[in-house]
């Protein structure tokens, strides 16, 4: 009996000890209050540093700034934030203050459901100074958020495997390119890499074929009205179709990830097994992060997507894509505020210097100390449009299925009718 | 970009009888009438566990079955009631139609691979040794490591520098070394290779446990007579087990029609969806559109529901006689 | 003559398990096979933890190493991984977030899941079947697409960022299986201690407290280990009750905290491997020391 009272006294112990440490952490007043006290919640992407120290400090001077404001400021793993916490968060009507905005079909959705706040007027000479880039978060001509980085997609390639190849310049047209990948075969270097395990990075050159084939009005209007009868469409699969008949891509693209690891198509780069990858602004970082230096390496290099032949696209349309935050509709107005002080010019610039990114203020721009930064900058003021990532572009539901269709490309057991039949039938059921 | 998930219920959880049973027949004596002090025991025993279950588990899941009636997007209300449609969409999917097929592949080889496996492995492990605890712990620690990890992993070890291919190339076998992740035509057997790993010792230690339940007297018996080693496993061994084998296939079969988190961190389904399960094809499809996922989810539980009730009216009955005591021996 | 406990045969419930009043006949050792029988064991024995020590060794290494050369030997062995992770208050912080989640969780889900067993396992009742049922039903529906109305849920009653918002519905969604291990296991208790129980005047809560509940420590052990584990390596609802909800992120339970080791575009594999190993370490050690009360736990329900 001795022993069953002592395990008893023991299990009540615990439960003693487990209801004090609950009721110790019972949920902070998340109440604004009225007058000056008040509380905005922030959620950024960056679960590390560079970036969410720079985030943190942002948050503190606003603070120091602006007395009796509080800024709770979290980092959220970047797949989480965006497909659980920000629309659960929504839903339930607790959205943060301020919070992660991805451009195209997301913020449309979003501003549609009346959950962001029109900054078309609250920020509009911030607006101004930034120019073109903040478009892709604009819906039905009203600002919805901004970008804080924005960039384009381009060719990341090896100089130092170039110059052992015999190529003296970067191809500038497709079959320029195709000739240059024969080179370094023909010098035993695998050309490309692609993380089609990823699935994304093999949807980004479909994209990019996309561009070439359809006309600006095209892009312009079919993909708000998602109507894809437009041939250019099948021939942008028909044009990767052709191009994948050369081989230039790593063994077992398939299954190769993107970002994660020494046998990512990043890693592959990184460690000189691969001459090339068509990848967007980020690459210098994660190439850098994959080398054992743990340091951009020198051989680094940065040309715009060859030209396509044919096709009625634009040379001067690109593709890329950014990062911007925007405001709840239910915040207090100094969330605009915060807003309006993270995208400014200086803390931009900070932006720019930490090196995670290309800061879309263009008065940032001087601050890019990596010279392919600096390359992707003036290529992004050079283009006349620059065409988000269509799979951002058309929103969430298009993501897989048009990305599983090119892969399917990829593998050899999909056709460029079968991409556009997965737009047509994704948007059917919308 | 790893999707993370609850560690949702352990895929096998342990011997259990089927879910969905007759009432089973109790010994005769223990049939009483239950009058009201024993409704209001039973009120307090079961209240507090079934009000917890229904409100967190049970609502959501009704509300998700609501859900998969409408086209909804996740975001503002719900507005545009669709019916069946989403249900429609789905089963002439072909790719959730691979899908299904691929888990029913993995149903049917956890049963023919897994189940053997164990057993043999369980037989072997049953005799004294010397540090028997050690190894059955050691055998269960792929259980215990979280499927996240575990799948990043076997993603770098399988890789095409990976230390699998390291392995083989050591060892002499290098003409064996590819991206083995990346062959649409075996990745659904190396997952389902990753899968054994991560749940065959939890087979094991069942077993082993239902083994502890055959009395030894009944071999020592049998080696008097003069059976071999193999006769006795075969012919008094095996049936005796028979109940928790039972019991492991069903488990088996629930756990691979749900099967999500190792397959989502190690391949997202490919490539090419070649090991696509019915859960991974929910997470992918309905991202923003979770009437679809929703729908998909109903399938789900519906083909789960519909195992469990074939198996247990055809394999599970006969445990179920019984299996009230009223004394044994 | 009354029956009493003591006249009970103990052998009935003893035999296959490993609580029991007489030790258990240690089995005659087959000498033959047995290097054969060594070989099986370390082949699987080695097969199971290779990808495990890959993790731990992976974590003596710096991520330029792994991304060098993915599988090679630490070149250097390097403590800088484990040192960062053992030095942040933020492990520590989710070091006891984590235990305490799980303790708590482990605690609600072996007293509800053994109070609602008991009454399924020995009680005769309309709706009994039922109850079972919808217990049951709970493994059979993918719990993720019931993320959203959760949240809703949660938000409503008040429930986020709090460490008891978290408990309740982990609590919730262990009780399935638990139900499910527990009845057969309830179950195999003779009816006859019952009865005697009954004769010597005690009520049937009475016989659930002294006799049953000690006769299922094994069953009740097993069931919470699993708990354990389960509420260990859990991800989702530590996310959307605690991250999301405004608990700071020191508290945050170890399976969110290896967030902080990667970007969005990159991750520190190095430190994420040291970190995983850290985590992993006390749901191992819990194993352990439960180890032998768990077959001794399957028993009885195997039995049943």
């Amino acid at each position: 009996m001795n022993k069953r009272a002592a395990t008893r006294w023991v299990a009540l112990a615990t439960v003693g000890i487990c209801v004090g440490a609950l009721a110790a952490c019972a949920p902070a007043d998340d109440n604004p209050g009225e007058g000056d006290a008040v509380t905005i919640r922030w959620w950024h992407n960056a679960t590390s540093d560079p970036l969410q120290g720079l985030w943190a400090d942002v948050a503190a001077e606003f603070e120091a700034a602006n007395p009796g404001v509080t800024v709770e400021v979290t980092g959220y793993q970047n797949e989480d934030l965006q497909r659980t916490l920000i629309p659960n968060a929504l839903q339930s009507g607790d959205a943060p203050d301020v919070f992660q905005v991805w451009p195209g079909g997301e913020v449309r959705a979003q501003a549609e459901a009346g959950y962001l706040r029109d900054i078309s007027d609250d920020a509009a000479d911030l607006i101004a100074e930034m120019g073109g880039a903040v478009k892709p978060w604009e819906v039905d001509g009203v600002q919805y958020a901004l970008p804080f980085s924005f960039g384009i997609t381009g060719i990341w390639y090896n100089k130092d495997m170039f110059a052992q190849a015999g190529i003296d310049s970067p191809p500038e047209t497709l079959d320029e390119l195709i000739e240059a990948d024969d080179a370094l075969k023909a010098a035993g270097i695998t050309p490309l890499a692609v993380g089609a395990g990823d699935l994304w990075p093999a949807g980004h050159w479909w994209y990019q074929f996309a561009l070439n084939a359809c006309s600006v009005e095209t892009l312009q209007t079919a993909i708000p009205a998602l109507d894809f009868d437009d041939p250019c469409w099948v021939e942008a699969g028909e044009n990767l179709e052709a191009f994948l008949e050369t081989e230039p891509f790593n063994d077992g693209f398939l299954a190769t990830p993107a970002q994660t690891g020494a046998d990512s198509s990043a890693g592959l780069v990184a460690n000189g097994n691969v001459a090339m990858e068509f990848m967007g602004p980020w690459n210098s970082g994660v190439i850098g992060s994959l080398t054992p230096e743990a340091e951009v390496p020198a051989f680094l290099g940065w040309f715009p997507f060859p030209t396509v032949p044919g096709g009625d696209g634009d040379p001067t349309v690109t593709m890329g894509g950014g990062d911007g935050f925007g405001v709840s509709a239910e915040a207090p107005d100094i969330a605009v505020e915060l807003l309006k002080y993270i995208h400014s010019a200086e803390v931009q610039q900070r932006f720019a210097e930490t090196g995670a990114g290309i800061a879309a203020h263009p008065a940032a721009a001087d601050s890019l100390a990596d010279p392919n930064l600096q390359q992707i900058a003036s290529g992004l003021a050079g283009s006349s449009f620059v065409q988000l990532w269509l799979d951002s572009a058309l929103g969430p539901e298009f993501g897989n299925p048009l990305n599983q269709a090119i892969v399917n490309i990829f593998g050899g057991v999909g056709t460029p009718e079968d991409v556009v039949t997965a737009l047509k039938d994704t948007a059917a059921a919308l | 970009m790893t999707h993370h998930l609850t560690a949702g219920p352990a895929v096998f959880a342990g011997p259990a009888p089927a879910p969905v049973q007759a009432a089973p027949r109790p010994a005769p004596r223990r049939r009483r009438a239950v009058n009201g002090r024993q409704w209001l025991e039973i009120a307090l025993f079961a209240g507090p566990a079934l009000i917890v279950f229904v409100t967190f588990v049970i609502l959501p899941v009704v509300l998700a079955g609501v859900y998969s009636l409408y086209n909804w997007n996740g975001l503002g209300p719900l507005e545009r009631f669709i019916g069946l449609d989403n249900y429609a969409r789905a089963l002439t999917d072909p790719l959730f139609l691979r899908a299904i097929g691929n888990n029913a592949t993995i149903l049917v080889a956890s049963v023919l691979i897994q189940g053997p496996l164990a057993i043999s492995i369980a037989l072997l492990l049953n005799r004294k040794l010397p540090g028997r605890a050690l190894i059955r712990a050691l055998i269960f620690v792929p259980f215990v490591l979280a499927e996240v990890i575990a799948g990043l992993s076997w993603k770098l070890l399988l890789s095409p520098r990976g230390g699998v291919n390291a392995l083989l190339e050591t060892v002499g076998l290098g003409e064996l070394a590819q991206p083995w992740l990346a062959n649409p035509d075996i990745a659904l057997w190396v997952m389902f290779s990753i899968l054994t790993w991560k749940y065959l010792g939890f087979a094991i230690l069942l077993m082993l446990a239902g083994l502890q339940g055959v009395p030894e007297e009944l071999h020592e018996a049998a080696a008097i007579d003069g059976a071999n080693w193999w006769q006795i496993q075969v012919r008094i061994t095996l049936p005796l087990l028979a109940p928790t084998i039972r019991i492991w296939i069903f488990l088996s079969m629930i756990g691979s029609l749900q099967v999500f988190d190792m397959v989502w961190v190690t391949t997202k389904g490919g490539p090419v969806g070649a090991t696509n399960t019915m859960a991974v094809y929910l997470i992918q499809y309905g991202q923003g559109q979770y009437g679809y996922g929703s729908a998909i989810a109903v399938i789900l539980f519906a083909i789960s529901l519909a195992v469990a009730l074939v198996y247990q009216r055809f394999a599970m009955r006969r445990d179920l006689a019984g299996s009230v005591t009223s004394g044994v021996r | 003559m009354t029956t009493t406990l003591k006249d009970t045969p103990t052998r009935t419930i003893s035999a296959g398990r490993a609580v029991s009043s007489r030790p258990m006949r240690r089995r005659a050792a087959f000498d033959w096979g047995r290097p054969w029988v060594y070989l099986v064991a370390i082949v699987v024995v080695l097969v199971s933890v290779a990808p495990v020590a890959y993790v731990w060794i992976g974590g003596f290494r710096t991520t330029p190493d792994i991304n060098a050369d993915p599988a090679g030997w630490p070149n250097p062995w390097s403590l800088e991984n484990y040192v960062v992770v053992l030095t942040s208050t933020r492990f520590w912080g989710s070091l006891f977030s984590s235990s305490l989640v799980g303790l708590g969780t482990t605690l609600g889900v072996v007293v509800l899941g053994v109070m609602a067993a008991f009454v399924i396992a020995r009680y005769t009742f309309w709706g009994r079947g039922a109850l079972y049922a919808l217990f049951a039903a709970g493994l059979m529906f993918p719990l993720t697409v019931a993320a959203l109305p959760l949240s809703v849920l949660l938000r409503d009653m008040g429930m986020q960022g709090s460490f008891l918002g978290l408990i309740i519905p982990q609590i919730a969604f262990s009780l399935p299986m638990t139900i499910i291990i527990l009845v057969p296991f309830l179950r195999a208790i003779p009816a006859e201690l019952e009865e005697a129980a009954a004769i010597d005047g005690a009520s049937r809560i009475g016989f659930f407290w002294r006799i049953l509940l000690p006769l299922s420590a094994p069953g009740l052990v097993t069931v919470g280990v699993l708990a354990f584990i389960g509420s260990w390596n859990a991800y989702l609802l530590p996310l959307l009750v605690l991250a999301a909800g405004g608990m700071p992120q020191d508290l945050w339970t170890l399976p969110l905290g290896a967030q902080q080791f990667s970007t969005q575009y990159s991750a520190d594999t190095g430190a994420v491997l040291a970190y995983t190993s850290l985590s992993m370490l006390p749901a191992l050690a819990f194993f352990l020391a439960v180890e032998k009360r768990i077959v001794g736990g399957l028993t009885g329900a195997v039995k049943g």
